[in-house]
């Protein structure tokens, strides 16, 4: 108890650090975060005050009037402080935080919304589904409407991975072969990071995603025109989708309405609206897309895609001109 | 005390404690080696290969060798025996790496190699006198001491099983056999005093492509691809990477490395122009064939393969090569390369290497017997 008290102490020091990262359970932006920052907060406070007394006896007992310093030595405090108080202290926090987390474990209502991830070595898998229409694709980035229930589907295709993200609740596992349910919700718009939690081999420290809580209508629109197309009209564009083509991409990766149909990596159907690459690894600029496909091992070693070291600049160019019209 | 007896005094005090004899010991050590060094740096020994060992070094050096082969080959034989496919292979590289020592039927060892010491035999006669698996391990790392050069690659034992199922060919060939074996469809004109003289033919086309590849027809052997109609940068790039040891053959390293950069560009143009041969599409099992049309259209997703016609097409890129109509020989002796980990130091290697390596052994089959299935594209369009 006592070493673990340091810990909250050093938390509470930094918790105003924290609170304005996008990636923090100390700033939570949903339900199940909120109770979870509720019984953390708990946690902290009651063990400061027990860290107190703990020191106060200690103090006591070096420097203390005989007297006290008798019955911190007797068999009493060792019966009652030792063995009784963590018993009935810990038990009353067990049946808080059962009560608390209550929501989490069972939800009396249907999801509104259900969004499919799935871990992969190195990245994310998603697919919303949509009321009579086939689920959308996506990687990566998760689109979600504010205030509303979302149901995450989580599984993982290859080793375990965990879905965390800190500000809208806590992290969940994906085991191979099971399906685990999260249900989360974003109270206010905003953008909110997630990390893998469960090593998951070389590149887990860059698995990381991204939440972007939106309006509903926002949210609406956008699932809405997965469907919609623009033939590109620039001849740079044209280029950069025959270049896609013909080097193979579209084998591993999948651009909604055209030939390219890969399954092997992520979708890349509206690549260019995400804010990140590489499942959240380096800002979406022309520059760091271009070097990811000339050879991904810079921005992020242990990646599973090969080195495609074959463009001319104009060709690259084009390439990474085409990807980003993708929204 | 006569000089003897003292003699035989010290002689018993050095050799009276393991100490002493010990010593005694290093000591002549010392004195061979000073003595062998005075005898290197004076000059004396007559280091000319003109004048031959002693027999009985001649002979104590050959004892040596052919314990020291015995001693290191496999014990494994040649999987098949008359296997044309590679005895042809191996023919045309006999042509290129061996022939000129060595001689070949029809054409006796030159005089400037038989004047080596130890002159190179003649193949026929001795070929005989070893088991399959020691054939493959002189070709492969070749013998010290005796100017017999290791295989260019030391990671593609398929290339040199081939060379020795043609040695076993060897010595029953005459000279119109082997012509026909090693050179294909090259056949070269009786030359004029002048061609001779100024050299603008070469006599016995050592780096003549069409030996294995074929130019008016296609490859002789199904070990070897057919290059007709390939893009011309996906030829132009394998033949620098071959040059560069970036892709492993000792064949293609050893017919590329002397190729200028102009000649590699105007060699991939011209098979690049080629008109696919009429060649019958293999017979493959219609099972095998169908399992591999299902990866190379759809992948195997779950263990991370892509489709092959991804980039395999005819609509792919010119880097990549065509694969409809290869020989599934060819074809899975390739991917089993890939898939020991070679040939992923190129810029293309580096994108089919890691590929190549989720395929398994039977997937490999499978895909190369679809492409070899298919009927390649008659006409020269690239």
């Amino acid at each position: 108890m006592r070493r673990g008290a340091v810990i909250p102490a050093a938390m509470v020091g930094l918790a105003g650090l924290s609170a304005c990262s996008p990636q923090s359970a100390l700033s939570p932006a949903g339900d199940e975060a909120e109770r979870i920052a509720l019984l953390s907060w708990s946690l902290f406070a009651g063990a400061a005050v027990i860290l107190s007394l703990v020191l106060a006896a200690l103090g006591a007992a070096i420097w203390g009037p005989a007297r006290i310093r008798r019955v911190l030595s007797g068999d009493g405090l060792i019966r009652w402080g030792g063995t009784v108080f963590p018993v009935v202290t810990l038990s009353v926090l067990l049946g808080y935080g059962l009560w608390l987390m209550r929501e989490t474990i069972a939800v009396p209502t249907p999801p509104e919304l259900r969004i499919d991830v799935t871990g992969e070595q190195w990245w994310w898998r998603i697919a919303y589904h949509r009321e009579g229409a086939a689920p959308v694709s996506e990687a990566n980035e998760i689109r979600i409407p504010v205030g509303r229930d979302i149901e995450f589907t989580l599984r993982s295709n290859d080793v375990i991975h965990s879905f965390w993200v800190p500000s809208l609740g806590g992290k969940l596992d994906m085991i191979p072969g099971r399906t685990n349910r999260l249900r989360l919700k974003a109270d206010r718009p905003g953008v909110y990071r997630g990390q893998c939690a469960e090593y998951c081999g070389g590149p887990h420290a860059l698995m990381a995603l991204e939440i972007v809580a939106v309006p509903q209508a926002e949210f609406d629109a956008w699932l809405a025109a997965a469907d919609q197309r623009g033939r590109p009209a620039e001849g740079r564009l044209v280029r950069g989708e025959q270049l896609f083509l013909s080097a193979g991409c579209g084998a591993c990766h999948a651009v909604r309405g055209t030939q390219a149909a890969g399954v092997v990596g992520p979708d890349l159907s509206r690549v260019g609206g995400r804010r990140f690459l590489g499942a959240a690894t380096v800002p979406h600029t022309p520059e760091n897309l271009a070097g990811f496909i000339i050879n991904p091992q810079t921005v992020k070693p242990g990646a599973l895609m090969p080195p495609f070291a074959i463009f001319s600049a104009e060709e690259i160019s084009a390439l990474t001109s085409h990807l980003g019209s993708l929204r | 005390m006569s000089p003897l007896a003292h003699a035989r005094r010290v002689a018993v005090w050095l050799l009276a404690t393991p100490r002493r004899l010990l010593g005694v010991a290093g000591a002549m050590a010392v004195v061979v080696l000073v003595g062998a060094f005075l005898f290197a740096w004076s000059g004396a020994y007559n280091v000319a290969a003109s004048t031959g060992h002693f027999r009985i070094v001649d002979y104590f050096l050959r004892f040596g060798m052919e314990n020291s082969v015995k001693a290191h080959a496999p014990s494994i034989s040649l999987s098949e025996e008359n296997d044309e496919d590679r005895v042809r292979l191996g023919a045309a590289h006999f042509h290129a790496g061996c022939a000129y020592c060595h001689g070949s039927p029809g054409t006796p060892i030159s005089p400037v190699a038989a004047s080596m010491l130890p002159p190179p035999p003649d193949l026929s006669d001795k070929v005989g006198l070893w088991r399959d698996g020691e054939l493959f391990w002189i070709v492969k790392h070749g013998l010290k001491y005796a100017g017999m050069p290791g295989f260019p690659s030391l990671h593609r034992d398929d290339e040199i099983w081939a060379v020795v199922a043609f040695l076993r060919r060897l010595p029953s060939l005459d000279r119109h056999g082997y012509r026909a074996l090693a050179l294909g469809e090259i056949e070269p004109e009786p030359q004029s005093g002048a061609e001779i003289a100024t050299g603008q033919t070469e006599a016995d086309a050592i780096g003549a492509c069409a030996r294995c590849h074929g130019a008016r027809r296609g490859p002789p052997s199904r070990l070897v691809p057919i290059l007709h109609g390939q893009p011309a940068a996906m030829i132009e790039n394998a033949l620098h990477a071959y040059a560069a040891g970036e892709r492993d053959s000792g064949v293609m390293q050893t017919a590329a490395a002397d190729l200028s950069n102009a000649a590699v560009g105007r060699l991939a143009r011209y098979y690049a122009s080629l008109p696919r041969p009429v060649a019958q599409a293999e017979n493959s099992e219609p099972a095998a064939s169908a399992r591999g049309e299902a990866i190379a259209r759809a992948g195997i997703p779950a263990r991370g393969v892509p489709s092959c016609l991804g980039c395999h097409s005819a609509e792919a890129a010119p880097e990549y090569p065509r694969l409809d109509g290869q020989p599934a020989r060819y074809l899975e002796g390739q991917l089993a390369v890939w898939r020991a980990g070679l040939n992923d130091r190129s810029t293309t290697g580096k994108i089919m290497a890691p590929i190549a390596r989720r395929l398994g052994e039977a997937d490999a089959r499978d895909v190369a017997a679809y492409f070899a299935s298919l009927a390649p594209a008659p006409e020269a369009s690239r």
